[in-house]
């Protein structure tokens, strides 16, 4: 379990220092499970911060959404640190921004928690449904002790987590700059079970299957806007001229927009979740990522967001890179 | 206003007979997710149910619409498009059905809008009172009630063995009457089954939103950092404005091929980018702060100039969905008490 106060303490010193603009956590949120994404500008706003497994968001998203406003003539450019905390999965996002360049290393400062798995919001609503005021989440090994009105649940994590924790390798953060509390090591594995299992079926189910989710997207892009690694200056079914996607919320251009979204982020997804937690309408979209996370790993023995020194996959060329499925 | 009973028993038998002569349109469940969609049978349907994850909205104002089909060229021509069809919204929740009111204001207003307003004339809303509200439901602060008949042609209300039915429009009635041997008169016991049942529904409504003279304090603080603060954690997507029942901003494309195309109104959201993005490059909301403010002040500041009333009806999607619990009733109560 982590220490709030040691995490409070770490941010209220990072806000401290003059060349941090803020420092991105967490907070409760306005009812039952929720937190929220909570901004540190001053020393005292370090006291809101939380950490327990209901801070289920990705914050490395933040420092990509910072706005440049245009500058007026002599003005400088605020070129201040951003500070965001981290869970190991959130870390890797940092990690393969790192990589492409995205940000620079200098640019942010990671406070890191090791994380032993959060949990799904709708999976715990359906468990525990209807809480208007904050209900707590505590860790607590294997399980996880639910909080209401005073009264003290047990519950198996395996119930409450999301799959993106139970095959979790990486719960300490990969980089960082302040840890708070002991780094643990993980003990799963991910195996791709479903994904092997989906690989089975037939072309015709798999597209039933698929066509019969995409129909239900309403294109909020949601799943592009809470993504990390969705930091396109202008994303590419926003262009308008050319336009690549119709605006026509149909079938075909649902379709065309979540492969496009799947494909583009192909060697690059670290699995954080976001766009599958945020979908509004349910969308499986992880089981997208998970297939090519896997094939990436087969083909070209890579994972996204482990090492910020190491050249991001489609950016690099080995002789014997596999080329079988070149057409 | 006719008030009659129709037992659980013979609703389905009412429902297959409305299939007969209209299209329905009703909840229904797919996979965990409820949405509104044509029925063929009356037990597709879902009724147990606490809101639909989009809102129906989208059966009168859809969300791809198209105006007309084309054919580009010199000898190119225009086809109409036929949207007489006549519907039926059975299951429609009390505020989802104001929110369509709410939307006749823009859609009526110098401009009359014949798509929207031709396929509200032929849609025939059968309501039904919610018993359960959910958590972030607060239709109450804007003194509705979750079994209000205000504004569907019938409501249906479970009281137990059957359905207390206030029937309150014309439309409502000639459906009614076409099925008359589903229906008995109420009695005064049922009317108290229903009054009961509607004071313990609005109890279990946890949540309150200020919105006293909130569109003249919302005038005072339109460059406040308040703004700034509450869109800091927005991520930009656009489930608010997609799921709420009273957004209704969109864009106009022709989307067309050589030799075919349409001219499209779908959904925008003030949330895009894109939105208002003038052909010169400028944009008068660059920021999402801008953009954030507007999703508010459109809906507490603008539409009740306006139209007298406030868009916002209390279904509380937004708040059950939004990524990042950017939470209106907390954002507009807490606006209400910033300092000038």
């Amino acid at each position: 379990m982590v220490n709030e106060k040691e995490l409070q303490d770490a941010v209220e010193k990072t806000v401290k220092r003059d060349d941090v603009k803020y420092v991105v956590g967490y907070e409760k949120g306005t009812y039952g499970f929720q937190a929220k994404p909570s901004f540190a500008y001053k020393p005292e706003d370090a006291k809101k911060f939380i950490f327990s497994p209901i801070c289920v968001h990705n914050l490395s998203v933040f420092p990509m959404l910072e706005e440049k406003p245009p500058l007026r003539k002599g003005e400088e450019p605020d070129s201040r640190k951003l500070g965001v905390v981290v869970k190991g999965c959130d870390s890797r996002a940092i990690v393969q921004i790192l990589q492409e360049k995205g940000l620079e290393r200098d640019k942010v400062v990671i406070i890191g928690i090791p994380c032993e798995g959060v949990i799904d919001p709708k999976k715990i609503e359906a468990k525990f449904p209807g809480q208007v005021d904050n209900a707590d989440v505590k860790d607590d090994g294997d399980n996880f002790i639910v909080t209401i009105d005073g009264k003290a649940h047990k519950v198996k994590k395996d119930e409450l987590t999301p799959d993106k924790c139970k095959t979790c390798e990486y719960p300490t953060p990969v980089l960082y700059d302040i840890l708070i509390g002991k780094e643990i090591k993980s003990k799963k594995k991910e195996d791709y079970k479903d994904v092997k299992t989906f690989e089975k079926k037939s072309m015709k189910e798999k597209w039933d299957y698929w066509e019969k989710q995409f129909e239900k997207c309403i294109r909020c892009y949601a799943c592009r806007n809470a993504c990390p690694l969705c930091y396109c200056k202008e994303c590419m079914v926003d262009q308008l001229d050319p336009q690549w996607v119709r605006r026509s919320v149909d079938l075909s251009e649902n379709t065309a927009w979540n492969l496009l979204r799947a494909f583009h982020l192909a060697g690059r997804c670290i699995g954080c979740g976001q766009c599958e937690r945020v979908c509004p309408m349910g969308l499986p979209l992880m089981e997208l990522n998970k297939k090519l996370e896997k094939d990436i790993l087969e083909l070209y023995e890579y994972v996204a967001g482990i090492d910020a020194e190491e050249k991001p996959l489609l950016a690099m060329f080995k002789p014997d890179d596999p080329e079988e499925f070149i057409l | 206003m006719d008030i009659l009973i129709i037992s659980k028993n013979d609703l389905p038998k009412f429902i297959d007979e409305l299939i007969k002569k209209n299209t329905v349109f009703a909840p229904i469940e797919n996979d965990d997710t409820i949405l509104f969609g044509q029925i063929k049978k009356a037990n597709e349907a879902k009724l147990d149910y606490l809101n639909s994850q989009y809102p129906p909205k989208a059966l009168i104002l859809n969300q791809t619409e198209t105006l007309f089909k084309f054919r580009p060229g010199p000898k190119g021509d225009i086809e109409p498009i036929k949207i007489d069809e006549k519907k039926v919204i059975f299951g429609i929740r009390p505020c989802d059905a104001k929110s369509l009111a709410i939307l006749d204001c823009a859609f009526s207003g110098d401009f009359k809008d014949p798509y929207f307003l031709t396929k509200r004339d032929n849609t025939v809303l059968i309501g039904l009172s919610c018993n359960k509200p959910g958590v972030n439901c607060f239709c109450t602060s804007f003194d509705d009630s979750p079994a209000s008949s205000k504004y569907v042609d019938i409501l249906l209300t479970d009281i137990g063995n059957s359905y207390y039915v206030e029937v309150t429009s014309d439309k409502g009635k000639n459906i009614t009457k076409g099925a008359s041997k589903f229906f008995k008169p109420a009695k005064e016991s049922d009317a108290k089954a229903k009054t009961d049942i509607e004071k313990k529904a609005i109890e279990m409504i946890k949540r309150t939103q200020k919105t006293e003279n909130i569109a003249e304090k919302l005038d005072k603080i339109f460059e406040n950092k308040f703004w700034k603060e509450v869109s800091d954690s927005c991520v930009g997507c656009g489930t608010c404005t997609y799921l709420c029942p009273t957004c209704h901003c969109f864009d106009i494309q022709d989307e067309s091929t050589l030799t075919k195309g349409a001219r499209i109104r779908v959904w925008d959201t003030c949330m895009n980018p894109e939105y208002t993005l003038h052909a010169s490059g400028y944009n008068p909301r660059p920021a999402r702060k801008n953009r954030v403010r507007n999703r508010i002040y459109h809906k507490y500041n603008y539409y009740p100039k306006n139209f007298d009333v406030i868009a916002c009806v209390g279904c509380g999607r937004c708040i059950d969905l939004c990524p990042v619990n950017i939470d209106i009733i907390d954002v507009v109560t807490s606006a209400g008490e910033v300092k000038p």
